[in-house]
């Protein structure tokens, strides 16, 4: 193993199965990310990318080879356990925005804090929506806020922890162009700011240039490193 | 169409078959009986036509009915004590005259376990033939010698089934037939005896009701006529009370059935919204899109109705195997009538508090392809409340049969379900303030709730109907039953002493002494008759009501009381002062009041033996006469009877082991009567446990709907709560955390409905017992306590179990 790695998967293969017999999403994917690094995974629409990412997280388990994420074999563990090596390490943005909706942006930003049991929980998430410009909505629910607004306090709620390891799942997906510019703009600075490893699924590449390292993902395979 | 998750389908099968079932029980058992009686109608009187009254019949009508050439024969009814040997047993004596009975047959047997027959005829002078109950009572034997008045009978058949006794649970006491010639050297029959005199008739339609006007037209006082159309009288109107409050037990499962449909079908709704824009989309019509739906919904309901049917049908035979001889002989085969209804009422509950929502999806538009938020359905949909509240209406007409009832219950209905959504509301209100105050995993829980506080308070509504039927049906049907069970506890007094003279009583305290028992309470009698009422003379055919007929007719027991006994209650007016020992004053019981019009302050002018008294009634009382204590209509302050001619009455508990105790004291006491009134509370006791077994299989079919309905409030939040695990999970809670998060707001949940369950509970529990039963409503604090606990503990447990599973799934199968 890479011994300054912070995730590394080993030929990882999905398959689920399908009416026309067993679908192949994933085929021999190995690969490593560096502390600090920042990973941009493209390729064209149903390629592989989201579930990469979910294999990476551990929020799903490969149907063979295994991830080691935090210097823990995913694959050894329970889904449990898997939480616990999420849990205050890793943040997410995702396409949907995925907030609760029955709790307001502030409860939701306090999330993560409350649940890795950290001190002034609702301090530092109202530092946190004041960062990314939401000073002011923190008691709005998510139905109550535009999509790019959902989207900054669900950057606010993955950065609250200040994780070693951020995923982002085409996070502009669901956003006009200029709310995703400046989506990606305050995702990159607050990257740098904190100093996070970030992997980023994007089927745009514009957004991948400002990456330091790019994966391509068709059918399923690595196509290599792009530069 | 093919369904990803069949949930809500289930929810409305289980909740017709339950309802279904219920209702097609009931109506099938009250429709065998009722064909019974029907069908057995000369047969129950075993006559065309019964003349009954207080009195022989006069000559006059039996020379009529010679003059008329129809057949007749008399009967003639009363209570009285069997002796053989040293046992002695109260029995239902019945004297027949030749030809009885005219209509039906009656059927005797040899002996005990003996294969029967139909009588040819009457018991023979000198024999008397009895009821295989009295031979087992008495300890005797077909053959032996038994005591009736001052003549000795033999046994000499055992009745196997009397077709005008009714049935055999009505019965207060085993019988005993005899000729109706043997009558008079019994001399059991006195002036002013409680005999039934029964002049039987039968012949050809015609000339029986050439008779019938006859006797109308002679108005005799204290006669009544009967025929088929009005035979058991007292056992229609209770069939008619039973069946009225089954149905409404049933009617409660139906709205609950509908409560759980109506969540179901939301549910299902709005889960086919996207699938319905996408059909319409394809170029499905509207009509397209309603047949789809419709025409599931209608077979999976059809499919729920036909396998309640089924059940039902299969409950109401546990009916008959628990209630038997509530008619004598076999009841009739099950009819179809009742499963037609019972589906008939199941798609009509389907379709009045589904069909509103379904038939929103009509108008879903296809745009929602493109822009989700349209064609979503609102939050309250006023049809739903519209077409439910006359579906029940209807439901109540026909189940029920009657308006009033169906207003009281649509009205209660509708006032419930206000007060607990209003209720709800406000404690939702309440319970948001406090979630700040509250950790992490607590906090889902309460801004849940919260968050929507207009769909929450439906949820709650719904469950705390389901809560409220629970411990309706449990614990406060439970508090009612054991009042009612407690007013025979077991050392029920079994014997009553009659006849005990002044000078007996000291010896008869002393033998009580000796034998260890408790000192009796030994109650002073003097017969006295009602001569007029504030100084105007009474005859019986002064009064419409049969009752005060026979008041007059007879002669009243007068006794005396220091003070109030316990089964007794003052309702109007004082009880007498110390100063009043001896005023001229009296007690009357409230019914015997009401029978004769009188009321406080009236004055009775009583004749004992060749003095008269008149007294001022003082107060009236209600007697709890099924305490199987010596009870009197008429009270009189102690000392003012001194010196008139009194015997003295008292009743004892005595294990039937102990039973030579009585006859000793027989022995020593010739002239004192023991009856024993063992088997007729063994048979009271036997008919309340039967009775409730009934009522407990059809309130098991409410809490069953009441459990349905949980579930269908906890399904529909299902989705909701999958999204949530699962960006938990993302987030990293673990399964501690994300199994408090769960229960907390179950626990809140099952808090808000259980408290307002038990409100609506104990709110119709006291209506039920003051109004309905009138017995008195004990307020329990353990009542609130249990209901709030069961709610909880149901919720959290049926919410765990819909959610546990999440807990081991990765979270990407959600999220993707
Ligand atoms: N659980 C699953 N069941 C069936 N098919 C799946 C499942 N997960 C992913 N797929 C399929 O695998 C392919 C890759 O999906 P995904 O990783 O979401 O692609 P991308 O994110 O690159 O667009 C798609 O064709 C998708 O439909
Ligand atoms: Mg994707």
């Amino acid at each position: 193993m890479t011994p300054d790695a912070i995730v590394q998967a080993e030929a990882l293969t999905k398959q689920v199965p399908s009416p026309e017999g067993v679908l192949t999403i994933l085929d021999g994917v190995s690969m490593s990310v560096r502390r600090g690094e920042t990973l941009a995974v493209v390729g064209v629409s149903g390629s592989g990318k989201s579930t990469l990412l979910g294999l990476l997280a551990g929020l799903d388990v490969p149907t063979a080879g295994r991830v080691i994420l935090h210097g823990t074999d995913l694959s050894q563990v329970n889904e449990d356990e898997r939480a616990r090596v999420r849990a205050g390490r890793v943040g997410f943005v995702f396409q949907n925005f995925q907030l609760l909706p029955s709790l307001t942006a502030i409860e939701n930003v306090m999330l993560p804090l409350e649940l890795t049991g950290r001190p002034r929980a609702e301090k530092e998430a109202r530092s946190g929506l004041t960062r990314v410009g939401l000073a002011d909505r923190t008691a709005h629910y998510p139905s109550q806020l535009s999509g790019g607004e959902q989207q900054r306090v669900a950057i606010a709620r993955a950065f609250a922890t200040n994780p070693q390891i951020l995923f982002a799942d085409e996070p502009t997906g669901n956003l006009d162009e200029k709310t995703g510019g400046r989506i990606i703009d305050l995702l990159f600075d607050l990257n740098r700011e904190r100093d996070t490893t970030l992997i980023l699924v994007t089927h745009d590449r514009e957004i991948g240039i400002r990456c330091d390292r790019r994966l391509e993902l068709s059918a399923g395979r690595l196509l290599g490193a792009l530069n | 169409m093919r369904q990803r998750r069949a949930g809500d389908l289930k929810v409305v099968i289980a909740a017709l078959a339950v309802a279904v079932a219920a209702l097609v029980s009931v109506m099938t058992f009250a429709d065998r009986l009722q064909r019974a009686l029907k069908f057995q109608g000369s047969e129950l009187l075993a006559a065309d036509l019964v003349v009954r009254s207080s009195y022989p019949a006069k000559s006059e009508w039996t020379a009529e009915i010679s003059r008329l050439g129809l057949q007749s024969a008399q009967t003639v009814s009363f209570r009285s004590v069997v002796m053989h040997g040293e046992d002695s047993q109260l029995a239902e004596v019945k004297a027949v005259e030749q030809g009885y009975p005219l209509r039906g047959r009656l059927r005797v047997a040899a002996d005990l376990n003996r294969e029967d027959a139909s009588a040819t005829g009457i018991p023979p002078m000198g024999t008397v033939w009895v009821d295989g109950q009295l031979i087992a009572l008495l300890n005797t034997t077909v053959g032996a010698r038994v005591e009736l008045g001052t003549q000795q009978f033999v046994i000499d058949k055992v009745i196997t089934l009397e077709p005008d006794r009714g049935g055999a649970v009505f019965a207060i006491a085993p019988r005993l037939m005899l000729n109706i010639a043997d009558l008079p050297s019994t001399e059991l029959i006195q002036p002013g005896s409680l005999a039934s005199y029964r002049l039987l008739i039968a012949g050809d339609v015609s000339v029986i009701n050439t008779f019938r006007e006859w006797m109308r037209k002679r108005a005799e006082v204290g006669v009544v006529l009967q025929d088929a159309s009005n035979a058991q009288p007292r056992f229609r109107t209770a069939l008619h009370k039973g069946e009225q409050f089954l149905g409404l037990a049933t009617l409660v499962s139906m709205l609950l059935a509908g409560v759980a449909i109506s969540r179901a079908a939301r549910n299902y709704a709005q889960r086919h919204l996207d699938t319905v824009a996408l059909m319409r989309c394809v170029g499905a019509t509207q009509r397209n899109i309603l047949e789809v739906f419709m025409t599931q919904f209608l077979v999976l309901g059809t499919a729920g109705s036909i396998i309640g049917c089924a059940v039902g049908y299969a409950t109401q035979q546990v009916f008959v195997y628990l209630l038997p001889g509530l008619v004598a002989g076999d009841l009739p085969w099950p009819s179809l009538m009742p499963a037609v209804v019972g589906l008939s009422a199941g798609v009509v509950t389907l379709v009045g508090f589904a069909a509103p929502i379904i038939l929103r999806l009509r108008e879903v538009p296809p745009l929602r392809v493109l822009r989700r938020e349209l064609g979503a359905l609102p939050n309250h949909i006023t049809a739903v409340y519209v077409t439910s509240m006359l579906t029940l209406a209807a439901l109540v007409m026909w189940v029920g049969r009657d308006l009033v009832l169906a207003s009281y219950v649509l009205g209660g209905s509708l006032m419930t379900i206000i007060l607990l959504a209003a209720l709800s509301y406000l404690l939702i209100q309440l319970v948001s303030r406090m979630r700040c105050g509250v950790g992490v995993t607590w906090r889902f829980g309460i801004a849940a709730l919260a968050r929507r506080a207009g769909s929450s308070t439906g949820q709650i509504v719904a469950l705390g109907i389901g809560v409220m039927a629970i411990l309706l049906l449990t614990l406060v049907r439970g508090d009612l039953l054991q009042a009612w069970r407690t007013q025979l506890p077991p050392e029920t007094p079994n014997h009553f002493l009659i006849n005990i003279q002044p000078d007996q009583l000291t010896e008869i305290e002393r033998f009580f002494r000796e034998q260890q028992w408790p000192k009796p309470h030994l109650r002073p009698i003097v017969r006295a008759r009602l001569i007029a009422i504030n100084g105007k003379s009474v005859q019986p055919q002064d009064f419409q009501d049969a009752f005060a007929q026979r008041v007059i007719q007879r002669a009243a027991n007068l006794s005396w009381m220091e003070s109030l006994q316990s089964d007794n209650k003052l309702v109007a007016g004082n009880w007498w002062r110390t100063q009043e020992r001896a005023s001229p004053l009296v007690s009357v019981e409230q019914q015997y009041a009401e029978a004769l019009e009188l009321k406080l302050g009236d004055r009775l002018k009583y004749r004992i033996a060749d003095q008269e008294i008149t007294v001022t009634i003082s107060n009236l009382r209600a007697v709890a006469w099924d305490s199987f204590r010596p009870n009197f209509f008429l009270l009189v302050p102690p000392a003012l009877l001194n010196g008139y001619p009194a015997s003295y009455i008292t009743s004892l508990y005595v294990p039937r082991s102990r039973a030579h105790q009585l006859s000793a004291l027989i022995k020593q006491f010739p002239n004192v009567t023991n009856i024993d009134v063992d088997a007729l509370l063994q048979q009271v006791r036997r008919l309340i446990d039967r009775v409730n077994s009934v009522l407990e299989t059809i309130f098991l079919f409410t809490v069953l709907a009441g459990i349905v309905v949980l579930y269908a409030a906890i399904q529909t939040t299902q989705g909701e709560r999958r999204q949530e695990i699962a960006i938990l999970r993302t987030l990293g809670a673990t399964r501690r955390q994300l199994s408090i998060g769960m229960v907390s707001e179950f626990v809140v949940m099952g808090i808000l409905a259980g408290g307002v369950g038990a409100v609506a509970a104990m709110i119709t529990g006291y209506a039920i017992s003051e109004y309905l039963l009138s017995i008195p409503y004990r307020l329990h604090i353990g009542t609130w306590l249990v209901g709030v606990g069961a709610a909880v503990t149901i919720v959290t447990a049926a919410g765990i179990l819909g959610t546990y599973r999440l807990w081991r799934t990765p979270p990407w199968h959600i999220l993707r």
